[in-house]
């Protein structure tokens, strides 16, 4: 689910941040960047990991600023293909099953990737499965926590495609990652059912 | 911003959990402050392992299990899955572990179960059941 991606930048301390330690300084300016944004194939960036190196701090001409140069490690939310994940059922569409974890929301399973025999449910607007012929059909209740498998991301740059008054405020109407799920498998699915 | 490397290192979720833990009594952003409630908050979920008190992880925990299941050549992101949802029956580890069935005999798959648990523990049986206090089977039980 988390992995540690390394990058190179250029952090700029301003003079109200010179009475904190360089290191500090340099963390807070870094998440402060960073944390809670996407970066397109990377992921979910959480914050700062290590810091590997810096160089010299230089003054700019005019500024005040003080330019540093950094390479570190950022922790970063990115579930792979293939791995199972917990998320809790945050709401259902006829289209499938949206699924969020507390920190991430665009998980989606599309109602293909159900087992067989799962209906929508029009009136309660929740998806039902019929886990054995001759048995009641089971809920895939909103806020049960569900385990899925990745098999899929999507990526939307957010970067504004004409320089139109709202191109910008159109880019950011779509999440910049998704990400696609299944619970097709054996064990997959509300995990009450398989754990009690 | 330039990308050195994109995937440096895998984490586990037992590590990320630590780490934020240890960080979350330093300042920071508003922003990051907010995250690292809501990490704690996932990891603190049940059925997650980390939600069970007193906490079953510990650092050693990983190259434990990593000597007691080397024999089956399990995939490194396979482990990763069973450290993050540990995996106590044979149905929940077939949601990690690809092609089991293939992979292993029964026996061999109870034994992975079984190490599981030796290293990760689990949650006690029933009365973890009737704490959770599902509501459905209470009333159905009622009747």
């Amino acid at each position: 689910m988390f992995i540690l991606t390394k990058i190179s930048d250029l952090v700029q301390v301003t003079p109200g941040d010179f009475e904190k330690k360089s290191r500090q300084a340099i963390e807070d300016n870094i998440n402060a960047k960073y944390s809670n944004r996407v970066i397109q194939k990377i992921g979910l960036c959480i914050c700062m990991y290590d810091l590997i190196w810096a160089s010299e701090g230089l003054i700019g001409h005019g500024t005040g600023l003080v330019n540093i140069n950094v390479e570190f490690r950022l922790l970063v939310f990115r579930p792979f293909k293939g791995e199972t994940i917990v998320g809790k059922i945050s709401s259902a569409t006829p289209e499938g099953i949206h699924i969020r974890t507390d920190f991430f929301e665009e998980i989606f399973v599309h109602f293909k990737e159900l087992p067989e025999s799962t209906e929508f449910d029009h009136n309660q607007k929740v998806w039902t499965w019929n886990m054995e012929e001759g048995e009641d059909r089971i809920f895939y209740d909103k806020n049960e926590m569900v385990r899925l498998q990745v098999i899929d991301e999507v990526w939307h740059d957010q970067a504004p495609d004409s320089t139109a008054d709202d191109a910008a405020e159109k880019a950011k109407k779509i999440s910049p990652y998704n990400v696609r799920g299944t619970m097709m498998k054996e064990g997959l699915g509300v995990c009450l059912w398989w754990d009690g | 911003m330039k990308i050195l490397e994109a995937q440096s290192a895998v984490l586990t979720n037992f590590e990320v959990y630590s780490f934020i833990k240890r960080q979350s009594k330093k300042s920071g952003p508003p922003s990051l402050q907010t995250l690292r409630e809501e990490l704690i908050k996932y990891f603190e979920s049940h059925p997650g392992p980390l939600s069970q008190r007193p906490i079953t992880y510990k650092d050693s925990s990983i190259p434990k299990l990593l000597e007691r299941l080397r024999k089956y050549e399990i995939t490194k992101g396979e482990m990763i899955m069973i450290f993050n949802l540990r995996p106590t029956t044979i149905i929940t580890l077939n949601t990690v572990i690809e092609d089991m069935e293939d992979r292993f005999t029964e026996e061999q798959q109870q034994d992975i179960v079984e190490g599981i648990v030796e290293v990760l523990g689990e949650f006690p049986p029933t009365e973890e059941a009737e704490e959770e206090g599902d509501a459905m089977d209470m009333t159905e039980a009622a009747q």
